[in-house]
């Protein structure tokens, strides 16, 4: 391993690159970090609290908690078995499958809820047989999920999928070599070791649905979620009356950093 | 028993077999280089790979189309494959519940004192040690070890070697060790088979591997670095006398009278005497030369020695005092001798 630090750096004086490197980064870091304090820092927090308890705001935090956890939930009951099937397999149809998984990551989130209402709008197959049968797709919950599952389910299968490849296959050979199903080495020796990037997936799918606006807007303008409740206030109140629910939101961005590194296995890093 | 028949299987670029093998309960070390297809043959036996054609059978039950977790068959990997979230006595304890099983082979093995400690705190040997009792506690009807002492330091893998063959020995099942390592292969193996390009090209004891190769890529795997066309000038009654430059050398192996034989001669059967020296022997197997170079090779001495009358370089070691008696440098004249049982002819 290279040393970190030599001591013929320190003491020659030379031109400190690391240095420079890391003031031009700062200029970055403030663009980040100043708008954010703005935000927490423009109104009193008597003012904000006071306004968090609006029944507007309310219902759109119960909205949108409620689709979040509807959709991570969806999105790893379907999203783990295709990553484990991706983790291990090899060949062009897996590279065929990971860029139909990166597919909703890279299209912009309105074309996404236009790619939806073609398949689930009240005019389509599906969109007409689910309303006949009582279940709205679209101007309700099951569309924000909708919306939320398809552009943040990619979250769970990548973050997983490089999860279950960190697991040496020979672990699970030498499970089944001491005579246990597959189901068993599952459970005992590789979901163990997969898991904190599992959860890792999860937390970031979660953070992405409850911050998800485009697609949403396009299947689901009512019931209003907290990003949606942030462009209604904003367009008819004024930016001020979006601050409320913009610091819940930001709220819950750090816990979700603060849940990665607890986990130990932050994937943007 | 372990019997596989006509095992192949194709992969883009690497066929492997067709291969026929019989292992009873004895230690078949799989010696070849890398890529030869010593795991792939290790992987088709486990189940870990499906073959293309060929069958394998152990104690006459049928392997093929067997999932690995019912083969009975015991796997031991080059790192161990120990699960790293589970403490050494969990990793047995994985394979027999039985408390007396975990404590049996835990002292068998000489690991009761790291057994609660996690894999990655264990050392390359600590970790083989519980990787072997693992399997073993499963109580497997074949074992296949993929060499697990590649990655340990020399002195570690000595011991270990001098361990495995007495633990070997008591299971009484049939064991497949395979290796690169040619003194690992021949301490452990109780036959060796030479692997290359997907094929078995010999199998026999060790010493018969090393001192009668069947082709000349096993004599050049295992040593034999001394290999040279020579003419077979009479066949007598017990004895082949051959002809390599004006040299004469008597081999006691049998061949026709005017054909040309490749001659392989390991470098540890040949002696080195002062000038003067090695009278005792056979003047048809004597000749003279001058020492080309020499280099240390850990407690040996590898010395390359031009022949007077032939155009070959014979490479002999030599190992201490014998090399200290001799004065030996580059340019110095010496005189060798081959016994003939140590000529040994390739067709």
């Amino acid at each position: 391993m290279f040393p970190t630090k030599s001591r013929t750096d320190v003491s020659a004086g030379r031109f400190d690159w690391l240095t420079v490197a890391f003031l031009l980064g700062a200029v970055l870091l403030c663009y980040y970090l100043v708008p954010l304090l703005a935000l927490v820092l423009s109104q009193p927090p008597g003012v904000i609290i006071q306004r968090l308890t609006r029944p507007t705001v309310v219902s759109a935090a119960t909205t949108s908690l409620t689709a979040s956890i509807t959709s991570a939930a969806i999105a790893s009951v379907f999203g783990l078995p295709l990553a484990y099937w991706l983790a291990r397999t090899d060949g062009r149809v897996k590279t065929v499958v990971t860029a139909v998984v990166v597919l909703p990551l890279v299209l912009p989130p309105i074309v996404s809820g236009m790619v939806l209402l073609t398949v689930v709008g009240p005019n389509t197959f599906i969109g007409g047989l689910a309303a006949a049968n009582g279940l709205q797709l679209t101007r309700s919950v099951a569309g924000i999920v909708l919306a939320q599952t398809f552009v943040a389910s990619p979250f769970v299968v990548i973050t997983a999928k490089a999860a279950f490849e960190s697991v040496d296959r020979s672990l699970e050979y030498a499970s089944q070599s001491l005579g246990k199903s597959r189901l068993t080495t599952f459970r005992r020796v590789t979901l163990p070791l997969a898991w904190p990037g599992i959860l890792a997936g999860i937390t970031l799918a979660f953070a992405r649905a409850i911050g998800e606006f485009g697609a949403t807007i396009m299947l689901a303008y009512y019931p209003r979620t907290m990003p949606v409740q942030i462009w209604v206030s904003f367009t008819t109140l004024g930016l001020e009356n979006a601050f409320p629910v913009a610091v819940i939101l930001v709220g819950i961005a750090v816990a979700t950093l603060i849940v990665l590194n607890v986990l130990g296995t932050n994937p943007l890093e | 028993m372990l019997e596989v028949n006509s095992l192949t299987k194709t992969y883009d670029t690497f066929d492997f077999g067709p291969v026929d093998l019989t292992v009873d309960d004895e230690v078949l070390s799989i010696l070849g280089p890398s890529g030869s297809g010593k795991t792939t043959l290790l992987s088709l036996i486990a189940g870990i790979v499906d073959p293309d054609g060929g069958t394998i059978s152990l104690n006459g039950d049928r392997l093929n189309g067997c999932p690995l977790q019912k083969r009975r068959t015991g796997l031991v990997f080059q790192d161990g494959a120990l699960f790293p979230h589970m403490t050494a006595r969990e990793n047995i304890g994985y394979a027999a519940t039985d408390r007396d099983r975990i404590t049996k082979f835990a002292s068998l093995l000489e690991i009761t004192d790291v057994l609660d400690r996690r894999p990655p705190t264990l050392s390359g040997g600590e970790q083989q040690r519980v990787a072997l009792a693992r399997t073993l506690a499963a109580d497997p009807d074949l074992l296949l070890l993929d060499e697990p002492l590649a990655s340990l330091d020399a002195p570690i893998r000595r011991r270990l070697r001098r361990e495995l063959h007495s633990l070997f020995t008591s299971l009484e099942i049939p064991v497949i060790y395979v290796t690169h390592d040619q003194r690992t292969a021949t301490a452990l193996g109780d036959r060796t088979a030479i692997v290359r390009d997907g094929a078995i090209e010999q199998v026999g004891s060790p010493m018969a591997v090393i001192n009668r190769p069947a082709t000349r890529f096993v004599a050049r795997f295992t040593g034999n670095e001394n290999l040279f066309d020579a003419t077979v000038v009479e066949q007598r009654e017990d004895t082949t006398l051959l002809r390599v430059g004006n040299i004469r050398l008597q081999a006691t192996t049998a061949a026709a009278a005017g054909t040309t034989v490749t001659l392989c001669i390991h470098p540890s059967r040949i002696q080195v005497h002062t000038p003067n020296g090695g009278d005792d022997c056979h003047d048809e197997n004597a000749a003279s030369g001058t020492i080309d170079r020499w280099l240390t090779e850990g407690n040996e001495y590898r010395v390359e020695i031009g022949l007077d009358d032939a155009p070959i370089t014979l490479t002999t070691t030599i190992r201490p005092p014998s090399f200290d008696q001799l004065p030996l440098e580059a340019g110095s004249r010496v005189r060798v001798t081959i016994p003939p049982a140590a000529i040994h002819l390739l067709r």
